[in-house]
């Protein structure tokens, strides 16, 4: 039993981790907190949703559209929006963000209504027995790997292409940076473009699994936020150490206190590691 | 003398409007009254201090359930629950304050994002807030034009109340040290200025006004239930109206309660299911153009126009 509660965590750990994945690479290079995080996951959900009831394909190859579909529009916003503000006060982008938000949720409550979705493949219920201690879902184990493959391409654009040694540069130093000939501006377009895209990622295999609406955006930017504080800021391993945690702790409590405590939960376990830890598991000290 | 004769009428106004007015124009007018008081009490600690809490809806929240507990379970009558709320708020205030007060910056901001949060999920879960099925409010004793009156000037002598403070703490020592430590923390602690003590005493502060407005909420709306109670939106209002007005400043918030609540009234009027999404409209145009807030504009010391704009934008700009 309590096995299985572990392996349930640790499979939502996986989709945790690359929750966090581009929050914590905006993050990291832009100082900015992507507070519609969650809406661009939700803007993926739907995406893969929509492909699926209207043209039928399949969720798994929906996550090409809604990859490069959230890539665009994350590079544009950061591109016309976020740039223009992003040397104010830092508490300006959070708001601006804020906004962005609230236009997202409230133009996805227009265009699907606040009814609760499910995408329903009819692979969706197979599962497969560990050698009678637990079964495994294949639909979570299958959204498990893809979240880590995902997470390991992210990381190896980021670390072994030029691209990403301009992204790398630009989060060291600016001003260096600009001296060695990177278009900041566009690095910084870039980085949110992929951020965006590594939610709209999350957002199709989180549709796999749990029911979808368009208000879902909230809790889950404040997962990510509980991702990236336990894993800490500007290293690979973050978010996958702090998904795993998140996922594996909340999986426990929920099985001790119940389902309804969920969020208080990892909002507790957000708090508190800022207040005992607040550079994250892995991270130096302040 | 001609700055305070303007504000003396706008008072006069204030108070001999409600006499004037039906109903709607009444509880119009208490709406602006409460974000006012909420954006003036966030203008306290994210203004001066420089500490850009991202939870004090949280206060809001812990001021109507105090409220809302005191006199539904205890039978307290509402001049005793009233003041209860506000110190009940200034003391989560001070208790969450002093740990939460350490980070900076972004790390601030989510951890009262994240108390906010966890606060709202714990009165969903608690049996004496009665959960996630609501809590009722007794109701005021009075015909329906004098609960009106009662709300209106209730509201309207805690916005006379919070803005009389910020006028007096900003000609005390403390007024100043907080504004050293949103300027430079380090160097504040170093010319002996006790950051932990006045940062703590502007979130409780910022807390015991915003408990206060929550407070008259609660008894004016008679049910609570904590998603629309503690919604984070709240907290974005106040900051928006904040710093759409001037922060900083002592009538920047007021303003921009004023002229947000304005504009999402007549945007409301025009587009009754997707007004929302027109705030957001709203957020990001004010954030992009008016980061100064429009207080320079009207009190005349910058003018408005097309350079006015571009200037915000290009300082801020990559």
């Amino acid at each position: 039993m309590l096995l299985q509660v572990i392996i349930n965590g640790i499979l939502k750990g996986g989709l945790y981790a690359l929750m966090a994945l581009g929050m914590s690479l905006i993050w990291g290079v832009m100082d900015i907190i992507n507070i519609a995080h969650g809406s661009f996951i939700m803007l993926g959900a739907f995406c893969t949703f929509w492909l699926f009831e209207y043209f039928k394909l399949d969720p798994i190859l929906s996550l090409v559209f809604s990859i490069s579909s959230m890539f665009f529009l994350g590079y544009f916003i950061q591109k016309y929006i976020i740039n223009l503000v992003i040397r104010a006060v830092i508490f300006i982008t959070l708001i601006l963000a804020f906004g962005i938000e609230i236009f997202i949720n409230n133009f996805a409550l227009v265009l699907w209504t606040a009814d609760v979705r499910k995408v329903q493949v009819p692979y969706g219920a197979a599962n497969f027995s560990l050698g009678g201690l637990a079964t495994i879902p294949f639909m979570r184990l299958f959204a498990f790997i893809l979240a880590i493959i995902i997470t390991t391409i992210f990381f190896i654009i980021l670390n072994k292409t030029k691209l990403g040694r301009s992204i790398r540069a630009t989060a060291q130093d600016l001003d260096a940076a600009r001296l060695a000939g990177v278009d900041v501006a566009k690095t910084y377009s870039l980085t949110f473009g992929f951020g965006v895209a590594a939610a709209g990622a999350a957002g199709t295999l989180w549709s796999l699994l749990f029911p979808i609406n368009p208000m879902m955006g909230g809790v889950l930017t404040l997962k990510s936020f509980v991702v990236v504080i336990i894993g800490g800021l500007g290293t690979m391993l973050g978010p996958i150490i702090g998904g795993l945690t998140l996922g594996v702790v909340e999986a426990l409590g929920t099985n001790w206190f119940g389902q309804s405590f969920e969020n208080l939960i990892s909002f507790s376990i957000l708090v508190l590691v800022l207040i005992i830890r607040p550079r994250g598991i892995l991270g130096g000290s302040e | 003398m001609k700055k305070i004769s303007v504000y003396l009428i706008l008072l006069l106004i204030a108070i001999i409007l409600p006499f004037f007015s039906n109903n709607f124009i009444i509880r119009f007018v208490t709406t602006i009254f409460m974000f006012g008081i909420m954006a003036s009490a966030w203008n306290i600690i994210g203004g001066y201090t420089g500490y850009a809490s991202f939870g004090n809806v949280v206060f809001f929240g812990i001021g109507a359930y105090i409220t809302a507990i005191l006199m539904e379970k205890g039978g307290m009558p509402f001049y005793l629950a009233f003041p209860a709320a506000g110190i009940g708020a200034a003391i989560f205030g001070i208790l969450i304050g002093l740990p939460v007060l350490r980070l900076r910056g972004h790390y601030f901001a989510i951890a009262t994002l994240g108390v906010a949060e966890a606060v709202k999920a714990l009165v969903d879960n608690l049996e004496i807030t009665e959960g996630n099925s609501g809590i009722y409010v007794p109701t005021l004793n009075l015909p329906v034009k004098g609960q009106y009156y009662f709300y209106y000037f209730m509201m309207l002598a805690t916005l006379i109340g919070i803005i009389l403070t910020t006028i007096f703490i900003l000609r005390r020592k403390f007024g100043y040290g907080i504004i050293a430590i949103r300027e430079d923390e380090d160097a504040a602690n170093a010319v002996g200025i006790n950051t932990t003590l006045f940062k703590t005493t502007a979130f409780a502060l910022s807390g015991f006004f915003t408990g206060l407005a929550g407070s008259i909420y609660a008894y004016q709306l008679g049910f609570l239930k904590p998603e629309p109670v503690f919604t984070v939106q709240t907290t974005v209002k106040m900051i928006v109206m904040a710093v759409f007005g001037g922060i900083g400043t002592i009538f920047g918030p007021l303003l921009g309660a004023f002229t947000i609540e304005v504009i999402s009234q007549i945007l409301s009027n025009y587009f009754l299911v997707i007004h929302t999404l027109f705030f957001g409209v709203i957020v990001i145009l004010a954030i992009i153009f008016t980061p100064q807030g429009i207080i320079d504009i009207v009190t005349g010391r910058k003018k408005f126009g097309m350079a006015y704009l571009m200037e915000n934008i290009r300082k801020h700009r990559i």
